[in-house]
């Protein structure tokens, strides 16, 4: 959360004014990505936690789920879920959490604009 | 009778109960037709008319005869005759069997019997065979699944209605070498809804008797029956298994429980590596789960322990495997009369003193008391 994290200015607001926006910054010495998710803004390490790939250089996607009758495959979180270039796990962006096992995650870190800069809070 | 017990040294005296939770019987077709039901006459008359009803009714072939130095659909010794409730009590006595369940040999090929009637009524036969001759008697030490025929899953829910509440019932068995569609396919639902409604265990053994035709394909190709044998039993477990988790059946019968037959044990931790590896890689594909595929397996799958393979070289290595495994998923199982048949000891003199008592107990039979209910 912010208490205790510091406050890093990464990018300009307007790198990521669009949602399905992102920019790729150095936070501290670690790659950390900055999406745009209808309008609100989260950041996630570039690092997938299954073998160390870019894992914020993959695709915004949606993923698939099960619908209420029980037969229909429907696709949701479209944007919302980034899938790893390497070997295709998918991440919530607005959570951190792998879309499959809750178990498997990376940071999620929280994001402000101020003024016309973008903070993330790490 | 030989009585062949006497002198055997025993080392399984602090388990309290020996389940075999997959103990064969070597039927006839000629026995299955003495208890046909009446109302299937005709199909009756058909099967009698066949002069070699293992191939023209069922499709069973090998590439060469099975098990060619001993007596493959026999007993232990052939000193005695098979397919008799005499027969299985003497082998529990030998080998120290406190409950048996039972399997079929030529039904685990009823998925190759060409006519849908036909495999229903002798889906049916064999249930009334084996209940009589077995079961019935009061005992209670002998208990058998009701066995269903996959190619027709109405008719088969209609039989695990007609049989669930019979005392020594205690599971659906499925033949599931050759099954066409796969045992994911959304075609078993009327099948598991019944299983799942009777609150029995769906149960799936393979067989190399119905290697013939279709997957897993290995009797036209293979040389040998040593080649499709060494495989047909996991190749199968392995593919039904991905079917079924991979098509969400766990899901969609959340109460329903899977036993899966005749494989062994060391093909269980690659296959829950394999799944989970592609449950989260290839995830769009697979909606209908919530949790990882070995997730699933730890919780709601056992797994008969026979055929352990040869582990003599290194004996710790197959308790070293059962903790990879998860000693709680897994039952004891002899195959007897079968001849690649494990005695208990073949189990219990590797595990215990590596794995703890609980665990060696829940193996050798605690666990199948609860799975079937036998308590």
């Amino acid at each position: 959360m912010s208490d205790g994290g510091r406050r890093h200015r990464v990018a300009r607001a307007e790198e990521v004014a669009e949602p399905g926006d992102r920019v790729i910054v150095d936070v501290g010495g670690q790659e950390v990505a900055v999406f745009n998710v209808d309008g609100d803004l989260h950041a996630l390490p570039n690092f997938c936690p299954h073998q160390a790939a870019p894992l914020c250089e993959g695709d915004l996607t949606g993923r698939m789920v099960v619908g209420e009758d029980g037969w229909s495959w429907e696709y949701v979180q479209r944007g919302e879920v980034v899938t790893c270039p390497w070997h295709g796990w998918k991440f919530d962006v607005t959570t951190g959490e792998n879309v499959k096992d809750e178990a498997v995650a990376v940071p999620h870190y929280e994001v402000e604009r101020d003024g016309g800069d973008v903070v993330v809070l790490r | 009778m030989t009585q062949h017990a006497a002198g055997r040294a025993r080392t399984l005296d602090s388990v309290d109960a020996v389940v075999d939770t997959d103990a064969h019987v070597t039927e006839s077709v000629d026995q299955l037709l003495e208890y046909m039901d009446p109302a299937d006459e005709g199909l009756r008359r058909i099967i009698e008319d066949a002069a070699h009803p293992e191939h023209d009714i069922y499709s069973v072939a090998h590439p060469t005869p099975p098990f060619i130095h001993t007596d493959a659909f026999g007993d232990v010794y052939g000193d005695h005759p098979t397919g008799t409730v005499e027969a299985k009590r003497s082998e529990m006595a030998e080998f120290g069997l406190d409950y048996s369940v039972l399997n079929p040999t030529l039904g685990l090929a009823l998925a190759t019997v060409n006519n849908d009637r036909a495999a229903v009524a002798l889906a049916k036969a064999y249930n009334a065979w084996i209940l009589d001759q077995f079961v019935d008697d009061g005992q209670g030490d002998i208990l058998t699944p009701v066995l269903v025929p996959p190619q027709a899953p109405d008719k088969a829910a209609e039989i695990i209605d007609d049989r669930a509440d019979e005392p020594g019932v205690v599971g659906v068995q499925i033949p599931s070498t050759g099954l066409v569609p796969p045992p994911g396919h959304r075609w078993y639902d009327p099948l598991y809804e019944a299983a799942e409604e009777n609150d029995l265990p769906v149960m799936f053994h393979s067989g190399s008797g119905a290697t013939a035709d279709i997957f897993p394909v290995l009797r036209k190709w293979a040389e040998t029956y040593a080649e499709d044998h060494a495989m047909v039993h996991p190749f199968t477990a392995m593919w039904n298994l991905t079917s079924m988790l991979f098509q969400a059946v766990p899901e969609r019968f959340p109460d329903l429980q899977f036993v899966f037959q005749e494989a062994g044990v060391g093909w269980i931790p690659y296959t829950k590596w394999r799944l989970d590896d592609h449950y989260l890689e290839l995830s769009d594909e697979v909606p209908g789960l919530e949790q990882l595929p070995s997730k699933y397996i730890d919780e709601r799958f056992h797994f008969s322990t026979q055929p352990l393979g040869y582990t003599g070289d290194h004996p710790d290595h197959l308790a070293k495997m059962i903790e990879l495994v998860g000693p709680e998923t897994l039952m004891y199982s002899s195959d007897l009369p079968h001849p690649d048949f494990d005695p208990p000891e073949e189990l219990y003199d590797r595990v215990r003193g590596h794995l703890d008592d609980e665990a060696v107990r829940g193996i050798m039979g605690e666990t199948a008391t609860d799975v079937f209910d036998l308590s």
